[in-house]
């Protein structure tokens, strides 16, 4: 049993992990907290069951469409609504309240297309749903390539923010926005790419999601809760935090769920936002910017 | 010697606003190719507004005019004019804490036109300052105030400007290395490397400079040689201390 929720919750861990990552970036160097996060992963996982139910594409290729339609989604999104928000705020704390209050609207204008065109069913489609024997115990196949994906894309996204100029520059806005101009870094350029990459993640984890878990157009605000309880545990902005904390809060779900209650997972996760709010309100790894 | 005739940077016609309170008063001022230009005066005077409107970070007064190697500068926003050839080294340092000081370095020559030369400007900043070489891994906010500022400078020398600003370089810096800052400042200065320092360390700055500007309620009220600066009984009274 213990081998399973370690297995289990190190592939939900994964997943949040994924999420976790595009959120800090929108939230850490955009400084946007985008509330209709989640309807970007409901989105692709909705993009994903259309593609394999309607025309039998399999999620994995299914994510070469909606990865790029993440980006290009956050990065219009970031253009059309964001940019005038950033433009007339008068102080980070400014800007918060006013994208609080527009991705709250976002939120809803999403959901309720998403509601129309799939209605309010719990959604699911088979892939690889096919037992795989992994240190002696059973996991379903499509639950460890989503794992393996979430590694690769994290791990990827890791590896760009920490060993590229680019990648670097993007961090140097996330802990000085105000020096960053002195170095010839264009911030809202950046702000943007972070935002639309935020976005590209969102929907790779929306199609994660899907091929192991039920979802209906109205699950968006929960994982949006996840994302954003993950992103505070690893310290705003800081993606390898955001990577582990990921990970940590899936481990926690399952060992919950397996040794105490399911019915207390919930519980649970809001138990630790708590106490990292009130304790460690720069995260559990501060907020150092790797 | 007919400055004007040289100037690689000149600003005139600059006012700026904060609200209703005038911080700079039509300020007119050049610094030559390779020439080293102090602004001297109390605070509160509009030095730092001086400089953070020629690097683009606030937006002058329209009217204004900043020419830099014979382009009109003066609308650019900060990203574009450090592209130009200007680097501004802000007070307080301005540096990135949470990474390392071989991340700010880099970061130095994000500029296009520093990009290709990263690694022998790199080389340059670490004969300048041995002492960031030693420490390429720390994080620079856990580094002594001496150290940032020489970050600071570094990450500056980078971008590979033709004219470096320092806006209180030594504020908050032990003597002994306040002297060490200058004779960095000196030989980057013999590089040939145009300066414009605001300072309130008057007699250390006028020691490395060739030209200094009197600055008083946010505007230009004397001009002349480092050397005459030095001698001149006002600059004494207001700023060496001396009671002439």
């Amino acid at each position: 049993m213990l081998v399973t929720a370690v297995l289990s919750g190190l592939v939900l861990g994964g997943t949040y992990a994924l999420l976790a990552m595009g959120l800090t970036l929108q939230y850490g160097i955009a400084r946007i907290m985008n509330l209709a996060y989640g309807e970007t992963i409901i989105a692709a996982a909705f993009l994903a069951y259309v593609l394999f139910t309607g025309s039998s594409v399999n999620p994995v290729l299914g994510l070469l469409a909606a990865v790029p339609l993440g980006f290009a989604f956050g990065y219009f999104v970031y253009g059309l609504m964001m940019r005038p928000l950033v433009r007339r705020a008068r102080s980070r704390e400014n800007l918060e309240i006013d994208s609080i209050l527009a991705t709250f609207g976002l939120l809803f204008v999403l959901q309720g297309v998403m509601l129309v065109l799939f209605g309010s069913n719990y959604t699911s489609y088979s892939y690889l749903n096919v037992g795989v024997n992994v240190l002696g115990t059973n996991i379903a196949a499509n639950r460890l390539l989503a794992f393996l994906l979430a590694i690769v894309l994290g791990g990827g996204l890791y590896l760009l923010l920490t060993r590229t100029l680019w990648g670097t520059a993007l961090r140097a806005v996330a802990v000085s926005p105000g020096s960053a101009p002195l170095v010839g870094i264009d911030v809202d350029r950046a702000a943007r790419f972070a935002f639309a990459i935020g976005g590209a993640l969102a929907a790779a984890g929306g199609v994660a999601i899907s091929m192991y878990q039920t979802f209906t157009a109205t699950a968006g605000v929960v994982f949006t809760m996840k994302a954003l309880i993950v992103v505070i545990m690893g310290g705003v902005g800081n993606v390898l935090g955001a990577l582990l904390s990921g990970l940590m809060l899936g481990l926690v779900e399952t060992f919950v769920a397996t040794y105490l209650d399911p019915g207390l997972t919930l519980a649970a996760t809001y138990l630790i936002f708590l106490a990292i709010l009130l304790w460690r309100p720069a995260g559990l790894f501060g907020r150092a910017a790797r | 010697m007919p400055i004007s005739e040289m100037a690689m940077f000149e600003i005139r016609d600059l006012s700026l606003h904060y609200g209703q309170h005038l911080a700079l008063d039509h300020v007119a001022a050049t610094v030559g190719k390779g020439e080293t230009v102090v602004i001297l005066g109390a605070n509160g005077a509009g030095k730092s507004s001086l400089l953070k409107a020629a690097a683009g970070l606030v937006k002058p007064d329209p009217g204004a005019s900043i020419r830099f190697a014979g382009a009109d500068i003066v609308s650019r926003p900060a990203h574009l004019v450090l592209e130009a050839g200007i680097a501004l080294v802000p007070e307080g340092r301005g540096v990135f804490g949470d990474l390392t000081v071989e991340e700010n370095l880099a970061l130095g020559a994000y500029a296009k036109r520093a990009r290709a030369h990263g690694k022998t400007s790199r080389d340059l900043v670490y004969s300048l300052f041995p002492k960031l070489a030693d420490r390429r891994k720390q994080f620079v906010n856990t580094m002594s105030g001496g150290e940032q500022q020489m970050v600071a400078i570094g990450r500056a020398l980078m971008s590979k400007p033709d004219l470096l600003m320092l806006d209180e370089p030594s504020l908050g810096l032990a003597p002994v290395v306040v002297g060490e800052l200058f004779a960095a400042l000196g030989r980057v200065r013999e590089s040939g490397l145009a300066l414009l320092i605001v300072e309130q360390n008057v007699r250390m700055s006028l020691s490395i400079a060739d030209r200094g500007y009197l600055m008083e309620a946010g505007r230009i009220v004397g001009e002349n040689t480092a050397t005459a600066l030095m001698n001149d009984d006002a600059v004494k009274r207001a700023f060496l201390g001396a009671t002439v």
